[in-house]
């Protein structure tokens, strides 16, 4: 019996928590305290809540349902749904495909990092000094000592996507070590994951907790706590506001990918996968709002460190021109000072006009970042300014590695259960053998994100590689359960898993809300690289020591197209390769069928 | 008596942080405090040109501010009219920069020598850099764990098959006992015919 032989997990406590740790990912850390700052703190939660009820949790309600029920993989769930859909399955697992190769580097250099933290003092809290020991290197002056950690010597970034440079040694030893890992977590197969992710799902909550007790409590943090609470209802009325709320929560909830369908096709048939559902998307989105709070403490920290940085850099300057005792200039009568010098003096006030900063401590507040700069160089710099910087920079850097690691295990699982289907692989291969070579090969792909301009190539597939077409799939997949394979089909086999129908707010919401959502979603996209020229990046400029705008080249461009063509193309070309084949069979029966008469 | 400018060829400027550097103990500049800074350059003179002829009347201090900064020069002890050069001047603050900040207890930032760029300390180079231990470390114990899994699911593998092996020999043993009665004694006759089930006769109808 099929049903028997499927492996399942060894309580449902661990399929919640494999999907907790799965989406719960570094998205939440970084993604969205950025949206909440540029659409107008506190206010940005009105969206996002209003798109995780009649978006997020219905399409997670829906995956989590085709998995329980099919009980196989994305690709195998899919053409058992319709034959014609079988190329949905295919789509995701490409996309999966993708997802695996690029984000394991973001592990490597989390890995890269925490290594570096048992150092005395952190290597970018300092920077190094040129050869002849009296000056600092120059690079490292003009931006900062943790942009230069960040672009010298973690990734010895080239200046732009065409100088390709060789391979990072460090980089690459890293993003070894990460694949070992996951492949260490997953060799004994999806369903044994679940003793890790009793551990991948829970420490980011301990570390998160701590850093919420100590960021509330350093100096400053109130500020950015401040800034992040006032909501500012006006930007509610931009409709970029409400695209990125529901665009990140698609994105967060790890949809389209497979993996949810994945996790699923290992549980029991009667498992209650709708309480489970809300649990984990409320789960998700609980951790969001959590990690602003902690990101915005520490954002607080920052900018009144570095507005007082400024504050005493121009007090020093003004001090040392007009050899003024050195406590006659305060901070709250420097504005008064400078009008009184400038009266005074004006001539020597001139030579110096030109390095006094204005300080502003909402400029600092509103510098805005996501991404690898909001997790590797704004983080760095909070914490090589904390006390016992060392043991904050473990506890951070082992938090990232948790949240990157768990949803690495769904990304793997995603392509590893569909592989782990097919009978023919399943033959010829053992278990542990098919997994490895999997890893092999992503990881040796994944060394072309470690050379000099690997970083670029990493934006490329951050950007393109599972954005447009996750959303193209989840568009796919909800009109086919509507509408091709039958709601009241779908209804049915819900019951007869978990004992009653879905309410009509499901029913609702899957066949009008939802798609109607989505493919808003994609005309706006569309529209919006088909109107943004040619896509650009941020290239970093060693002589500057700041990042400068660039072109892609032709053949960048080329990829992108490339990585969104490859995933989207298979829904329509399965489609096409049944009806052929179909077609085919028709017309051999019929042959039959006169030859025997 | 002689007189220079300030901005003149062999003068150096000076400025003290005290405040800065020592908070709530810091000292008062004043005149004695100006006699141990010229003591301890005259100090500096001699340690680097080895003459001991350097006084503390070779050092000139003058335009002193509120802020802590002055001009100094340095009178050649054998000709009071001529100066040190700027050159001889810096790499004798340069060699014993270390002793001036102590006697004030200051550091390279707070009791600075415009011109006179401070040596940075370089920083300590292990002989292995300590990522590299850490990720040894890692890298053993990550290495272990996968070895360790393969051969227990191998192992685990050769015991099923085991099992395996063993039942079907059982179920062999089975079959040769099929509901009691012996395969050999079935083999053996043909069958045994009852005479109840066989209408032979009857098989046509009468008429």
């Amino acid at each position: 019996m099929v049903e028997d032989s499927r492996p399942s997990w060894e309580n449902p406590m661990q399929f919640v928590l494999a999907c907790v740790s799965y989406a719960v990912g570094l998205g939440n850390v970084w993604r969205f305290p950025y949206l909440c700052q540029m659409h107008g703190g506190g206010g940005f939660l009105i969206p996002y809540l209003i798109m995780l009820v009649v978006e997020g949790l219905p399409l997670f309600y829906l995956e989590l349902a085709i998995g329980q029920h099919m009980r196989q993989g994305s690709i195998g769930a899919w053409s058992a749904i319709n034959p014609y859909m079988g190329g949905v399955g295919i789509a995701s697992v490409v996309v999966s495909i993708f997802l695996t190769i690029y984000y394991n580097v973001i592990n490597a250099w989390a890995f890269w990092y925490l290594f570096h933290s048992f150092q005395g003092t952190l290597p970018w809290a300092e920077c190094p000094l040129s050869s002849n020991l009296t000056t600092y290197v120059p690079e490292c002056e003009k931006s900062s000592s943790t942009d230069y950690f960040w672009y010298r010597e973690t990734l010895n970034i080239s200046s732009s996507i065409e100088d390709h440079g060789g391979i990072q040694m460090g980089q690459a030893l890293c993003l070894v070590l990460s694949w070992m890992v996951v492949y260490l977590c997953v060799l004994r197969g999806t369903e044994a994951t679940g003793k890790v992710v009793y551990f991948t799902a829970t420490f980011p909550y301990l570390v998160m907790i701590i850093y919420l007790i100590r960021g509330v409590t350093l100096h400053g943090a109130l500020n950015g706590l401040k800034y992040m609470f006032t909501p500012k209802l006006s930007d509610l009325a931009d409709p970029k506001a409400w695209i990125d709320a529901a665009t990140q929560i698609l994105f967060s909830l790890g949809l389209g990918c497979g993996s949810l369908i994945a996790f699923a096709s290992y549980n029991h048939h009667n498992n209650n996968f709708e309480k489970q559902a809300i649990v984990v998307s409320l789960i998700n989105s609980a951790t969001s709002i959590f990690a602003s709070l902690v990101t915005f403490s520490i954002y607080g920290f920052k900018a009144t460190f570095n507005y007082e940085s400024c504050l005493d850099r121009t007090q020093l300057l003004l001090i040392n021109t007009f050899d003024l005792t050195e406590d006659s200039i305060k901070p709250d009568n420097l504005d008064d000072w400078i009008s009184h010098l400038n009266a005074s003096f004006p001539d020597k006030f001139a030579t110096i006009s030109s390095q006094i900063e204005g300080c502003d401590l909402e400029s600092e507040l509103d510098t805005a970042v996501e991404g690898t700069g909001l997790a590797f160089i704004v983080y760095s710099e909070a914490i090589k300014n904390m006390g016992l910087s060392q043991l904050w920079s473990v506890l951070y850097f082992s938090m990232l590695l948790m949240l990157g690691i768990g949803s690495m295990l769904g990304n793997v699982a995603a392509i590893i259960t569909p592989l782990r289907d097919s009978a023919f692989l399943t033959r010829h291969f053992r278990k542990e053998t098919l997994i490895g070579m999997m890893c092999l090969f992503c990881c040796l792909v994944g060394l072309s994100f470690t050379t000099r301009s690997g970083n670029y190539w990493f934006t490329i597939f951050n950007d393109y590689a599972a954005t447009f077409s996750l959303l193209f799939i989840v568009l796919i997949e909800i009109i086919t359960i509507c509408y091709v394979y039958g709601l009241k089909k779908f209804e049915k086999d819900i019951e007869l898993m978990i004992g009653h129908r879905p309410h009509w707010y499901w029913k609702i919401t899957w066949s009008v809300v939802s798609p109607v959502l989505i493919i808003g979603l994609f005309i706006f996209y569309t529209a919006d690289y088909i109107m943004g020229g040619t896509p650009t990046y941020q290239a970093w400029d060693s002589n500057l020591g700041k990042t400068v705008t660039k072109e892609y080249p032709p053949y960048a461009q080329a990829v992108i197209g490339l990585l969104l063509v490859t995933s989207m193309i298979c829904v329509p070309l399965v489609a096409l390769i049944t009806f052929i084949k179909k077609k085919k069979e028709q017309a051999k029966e019929s042959k039959i069928i006169t030859t025997a008469t | 008596m002689v007189t220079y400018e300030t901005d003149g060829q062999d003068a150096y400027k000076v400025r003290l942080s005290i405040k800065t550097a020592l908070g709530a103990n810091a000292y008062e500049w004043n005149e004695s405090e100006q006699f141990l800074f010229r003591a301890t350059l005259a100090f500096a003179m001699r340690k680097y040109t080895g003459q001991e002829t350097f006084n503390v009347s070779s050092v000139i201090v003058c335009d002193e501010t509120p802020r802590v900064s002055f001009w100094f020069v340095v009178t050649n002890p054998n000709n009071t009219a001529t100066l040190i050069p700027k050159n001889a001047v810096e790499e004798a603050v340069r060699l014993s920069r270390n002793r001036i900040n102590s006697a004030f207890l200051l550091s390279d930032k707070t009791l600075q020598f415009l011109g006179i760029p401070p040596t940075l300390a370089p920083p300590s180079q292990p002989s292995l850099p300590v990522w590299l231990i850490v990720f040894g470390v890692v890298m053993g114990i990550v290495t272990t764990g996968i070895l360790a899994l393969i051969i227990i699911g191998f192992i685990q593998r050769k015991k099923k098959e085991k099992t395996i092996e063993d039942e079907d020999e059982e179920e062999k043993q089975e079959r040769i006992m099929e509901n009691g009665i012996s395969c050999e004694t079935l083999e053996g006759k043909d069958g045994v015919n009852n005479g109840a089930y066989s209408h032979d006769e009857d098989r046509l109808t009468q008429l």
